[in-house]
């Protein structure tokens, strides 16, 4: 693995505005949370370096954007962002599945009926969102990388975020004449808008969501007044988005009664301290070894203990009988750590996933 | 032909009418203690026995040359006090933003009870023997002239529920897109249960929150308040009174109800006093007859066609001449009074 490239997720800044752009722009589906437009992504960088500068004691509207970087080609191929609250200033609308029970006993009878209803719930969850990855990299170590890194951030400042995270997936889509339709919008926002799904996501990341989903009728929807094509996407996720779920379950997340208020994918809940890597993270002395004395051992997520300039990186768990965690000079330089500095270090395995029972 | 209260000895006749009956027509079920009850609660609401919120006041249309029973009506005074009176009220709601460019306007059905309180004409059928000579529009009319003569026995709202849209094999599409969703039984039974006065049981398990229109089927959309093409004569006999559809629609079917203020009905309206003078000779047959008289006693209430026109005296007082077998047929005499409507 001495040819692994050296990988690195630090904060956005503003050199990185085109190399978001492009990520936006090349998100499969699309992302609403992630629009390629530049004066939004420039605002989301700005936002982003003053949310670090920031003193928090409580989560608000921060935003954290983080880029993926291959050191080796000096190239930024992967970019996520961490909501330290969903609805803050606004709301975070989702569709909550539901189950009324419409019973007589005078007739005998007892029936079901699934809604979905309008909720604020998720609110105030810390949201991971807008993750773009470079296709050469994906189902790689630096997907897992650039999506569990934001865990090792919100593990050392847990004061900025909330205890609940939520996670949400793109939905599942059809290719109708070339394009990608959600069945689940045209059974159900399309009869509000007469705007297709493209159109209404592009308008959604360009404004905001909720400001969207404020005239989204109030009332409660009949599921078996949908389509079978809008039943069957409730709570599916797009199949391009099947490994990072299965990885975010594996993680520690689970699935909820929520999903996306436009294409009905799923959205994801977890208490931080249920999470894998909130569990098994901790604190390690550092020793730095010439690479090719490194011993064997496996993956693992290392970040440093700064806020403005936050790096974690991927190296690996290999820790000394003292328990020092072992890293190359060049590591210990992307990190900016000295000999004997702590960092926080994390076994990327997650055993679920490892033992293939998914 | 004449119209008279149900008597407990018409029980087989009104049987006959409920196996004549068929799908959609729920107030009539062929079923004995049924059909029976509902004659002891109308002999009660005539002889003034009946609590006054649960008054049903059953006519029959009887033919006087062997006493069969051709056809029936009713009027229940106050519908909704017993039992939850349910329908669905199509409204509609503006969702709008300058900012998004939008704006539209979705219909919706929402299940109310708006009409708790009401009086409501329904039950009315004629055999097929008989429909003729305006036996039709006796049926129908007859009511605002009971209305009109014991006014003070109604609320201020009269409605009518009109049968939906079926298919040529007797299916509704507006029950099988929204009402098949929510009950585990099929449409004729769901039937069977209505007339069977459980209809509020099932308004129970029926969807609470507006439905949005658009999520509809277009041919359960297009039934949205549109009646049976057999229905469409009756509702045409309503609205000529004055009775309109206000956008409530039935549960099951979709068919409208049509409603009016009862002093606003023309029939009521328009219907007079007039005191009978009658001529010793009988009627000779008429096909449009052009006159309804009824009389103006309630357990002994009689109406039918009458065949000459009401005259006004200097005084403004209305008379009216009788023929010997009209006046027998109503059980008047001269200088009894009549309530009289003209057309």
């Amino acid at each position: 693995m001495s040819s692994a490239p050296m990988l690195v997720v630090r904060p956005a800044e503003s050199r990185d505005l085109l190399a978001l752009e492009r990520l936006a722009a090349t998100a499969t589906p699309r992302l609403t949370n992630l629009p390629a437009h530049r004066d939004r992504l420039e605002e989301r960088i700005l936002r982003s370096q003053r949310s670090l500068r920031a003193e928090i004691d409580f989560p608000g509207d921060e935003i954290y954007c983080f880029v993926l970087e291959d050191l080796d080609t000096g190239e930024v191929v992967g970019t996520a962002s961490l909501r330290a609250e969903a609805g803050a200033r606004e709301a975070y609308y989702t569709y909550r599945q539901e189950t009324l029970i419409h019973a007589s006993q005078q007739l005998n009878v007892r029936h079901e009926v699934q809604t979905l209803s309008l909720s604020h719930e998720v609110s105030d969850a810390t949201l991971l969102c807008a993750l773009s990855l470079d296709a050469r990299y994906r189902e790689t170590d630096a997907d897992s990388l650039l999506r569990r890194a934001r865990l090792m951030f919100i593990a050392q400042y847990p004061e900025r975020f909330a205890t609940e995270l939520a996670v949400a997936f793109p939905g599942y889509l059809e290719t109708r004449d070339e394009r990608q339709v959600s069945p689940f919008w045209d059974s159900v926002g399309q009869h509000f808008f007469d705007r297709d799904f493209n159109e209404i996501n592009q308008m959604a990341g360009v404004r905001s969501k909720s400001f969207i989903a404020e005239v989204m009728p109030p009332f409660p929807l009949y599921l078996p007044l949908l389509t079978p094509q809008a039943r069957a996407a409730i709570g599916r996720e797009n199949p391009r988005h099947e490994y990072a779920m299965q990885e975010m379950l594996a993680e520690g997340f689970s699935r909820s009664r929520h999903v996306d208020i436009f294409d009905a994918g799923p959205l994801l809940l977890a208490e931080c301290e249920r999470l894998h890597t909130f569990k098994q993270c901790g604190w390690h002395p550092v020793r730095i070894r010439p690479q090719e004395s490194l011993p064997d051992a496996v993956p693992a997520m290392v970040a440093n203990q700064r806020l403005g300039d936050f790096r974690c990186v991927l190296a690996r768990y290999a820790l000394t009988p003292t328990g020092q965690l072992m890293l190359t000079p060049q590591q210990a330089e992307v990190l900016g750590v000295e000999e004997g500095r702590a960092v926080l270090a994390v076994p990327m395995p997650l055993p679920t996933m490892d033992e293939g029972e998914l | 032909m004449r119209i008279r209260p149900i008597a407990r000895h018409d029980i087989e006749g009104l049987k006959v009418l409920a196996r004549e009956t068929g799908v959609g027509f729920t107030s009539l079920p062929d079923n004995h203690e049924f059909l029976s009850a509902k004659i002891e609660r109308t002999l009660a609401a005539f002889e003034g026995r009946e609590p006054s919120d649960d008054r049903l006041y059953f006519f029959v249309l009887e033919d006087d040359r062997d006493g069969s029973i051709a056809g029936c009506c009713a009027i229940e005074a106050c519908v909704g006090t017993d039992a939850p009176f349910y329908h669905y009220r199509l409204g509609s709601l503006a969702h709008s933003s300058v900012q998004l460019d939008l704006h539209r306007t979705l219909d919706t059905l929402t299940l109310c009870s708006d009409h708790t309180g009401d009086a409501e004409v329904c039950s009315l059928f004629l055999r097929e023997g008989w429909r003729k000579d305006r036996n039709g529009a006796l049926l129908s009319k007859v009511r605002w002239l009971f209305m009109a003569q014991f006014r003070a026995a109604f609320p201020d709202k009269v409605l009518a529920e009109m049968r939906g849209v079926f298919t040529p094999e007797g299916r509704s599409p507006f029950w099988e897109c929204l009402g098949s969703h929510f009950f585990p039984m099929d449409f004729n039974e769901a039937d069977r249960l209505t007339g069977m006065g459980q209809k509020s049981f099932i308004g129970e398990l029926m969807p609470k929150f507006p439905i949005y229109t658009p999520f509809l089927s277009e041919p359960a959309r297009a039934a949205i308040g549109q009646v049976h093409e057999h229905t469409r004569p009756a509702v045409a006999m309503l609205k000529k009174e004055g009775l309109r559809w206000e956008g409530y629609v039935d549960i099951f079917d979709g068919g409208p109800t049509v409603e009016a203020y009862i002093d606003d009905v023309r029939a009521v309206r328009d219907s007079q006093l007039a005191s009978v003078e009658v001529i010793a000779s009988d009627a000779p047959a008429c096909e449009r007859p052009a006159v309804m008289a009824a009389t103006t006693g309630m357990a002994d209430f009689r109406a039918s066609w009458i065949s000459h026109d009401v005259t006004r005296d200097d005084s403004g007082a209305c008379h009216v001449r009788l023929h010997r077998d009209e006046a027998e047929r109503l059980g008047v005499t001269g200088g009894d009074t009549l309530r009289v409507l003209a057309g």
